[in-house]
């Protein structure tokens, strides 16, 4: 008799199809997040703020009540909702544009104020949704549309790394970085998720996860070559780890 | 028997799973879905997948919606 090792989680909307390119690991960072709500029975309970870029869409995707939040303000918005429904759990699904770059404010000052809430931010080195350009965290010498000669520093300056930026916090409970790149690192990206989820639970503080993706289309290459370049360029700027454990001490 | 189950009008091409598949049971198939896209398909005419579910872990798309082991 076959036993069965995997389902679409059931906090997934049932019979959708995501909007996103073929081979982009949003889809893939959804269904981990789908996951570790179905394994924490959160569905009922939970509320999510949503931001803008490809992630937008989210609430059509998982099946949980949200809010979508003004460009960068997803964490000042989940403030709201965590200090006005403090039973309920909250968390926000957000770009590297919309985390680091315009909602750098909200999301660091989220961080400092020790909010209970968990952020989960996904790294592609670009803005996406808007055709590829320059974002908070390009590498250096990557040509995006309005870098056309590549990121160099005397114009562009260095790409911010999120994860030890919020790591700093003095509020931060858990702060990690995580890549889609392999199945091997899929799986420890949804074990950080769920290590994140567990923290808001316990009442530690503020949970961050920043997990490295692709974007093909806007890299202009293969789902196979780009991940590929996370492995390769990306993993080596953006090095994953765990940047902060209060648990642990790390 | 070990074996996955794929949802022809999920699957947008990207065709990682192939390379995910140690037994490289996934193959492009000949039909064409409702995104214009070449779905991948499942032959497996010995016996030989795993049940290990790396293909439904890679898929972006989550068009291997189940996969039995045993």
């Amino acid at each position: 008799m076959a036993t069965q090792v995997f389902k679409v989680p059931d906090s997934i909307i049932k019979d959708m199809t995501y909007g996103f390119c073929p081979g982009c690991d949003h889809g893939v960072a959804i269904r981990l997040v789908a996951e570790c709500l179905d394994e924490l029975g959160l569905k009922e309970n939970a509320i999510t703020a949503t931001s803008i870029g490809c992630s937008v869409c989210l609430y059509d995707y998982l099946d949980v009540d949200s809010v979508e939040a003004p460009h960068g303000r997803a964490l000042a918005e989940a403030t709201g909702i965590k200090r006005a429904r403090p039973d309920k759990f909250v968390f926000t699904y957000q770009g590297d544009g919309d985390f680091a770059s315009i909602g750098l404010g909200e999301s660091t000052h989220a961080a400092l104020r020790g909010e209970n809430i968990t952020a989960i931010c996904i790294n592609n080195t670009t803005y996406g949704m808007t055709g590829g350009q320059l974002g908070p965290t390009t590498l250096l010498g990557q040509v995006t549309t309005t870098s056309p000669t590549g990121r160099n520093v005397e114009y562009y300056g260095y790409p911010i790394r999120i994860a030890e930026h919020i790591a700093l916090c003095e509020g931060t409970a858990y702060s990690a970085r995580v890549s889609l790149d392999s199945v091997a690192n899929i799986r420890k990206a949804k074990q950080a998720i769920k290590k994140a989820f567990e923290y808001q639970l316990k009442g530690l503080g503020f949970s961050f996860v920043e997990i490295l993706s692709t974007c093909p289309t806007n890299w202009h290459m293969t789902p196979q070559k780009a991940h590929d370049r996370v492995r390769d360029d990306m993993m080596k700027v953006f090095v994953p780890g765990v940047y902060k454990d209060v648990l642990q001490k790390v | 028997m070990s074996h996955i189950e794929i949802d022809e009008q999920r699957c947008k091409a990207c065709y990682l799973c192939i390379d995910e598949c140690p037994k490289k049971l996934i193959k492009v198939g000949e039909k064409v879905n409702k995104l214009g896209a070449k779905p991948v398909e499942f032959c497996d005419p010995k016996g030989e997948c795993l049940g290990c579910a790396m293909c439904a872990t890679r898929c972006p798309d989550m068009a291997i919606t189940k996969v039995f082991r045993g």
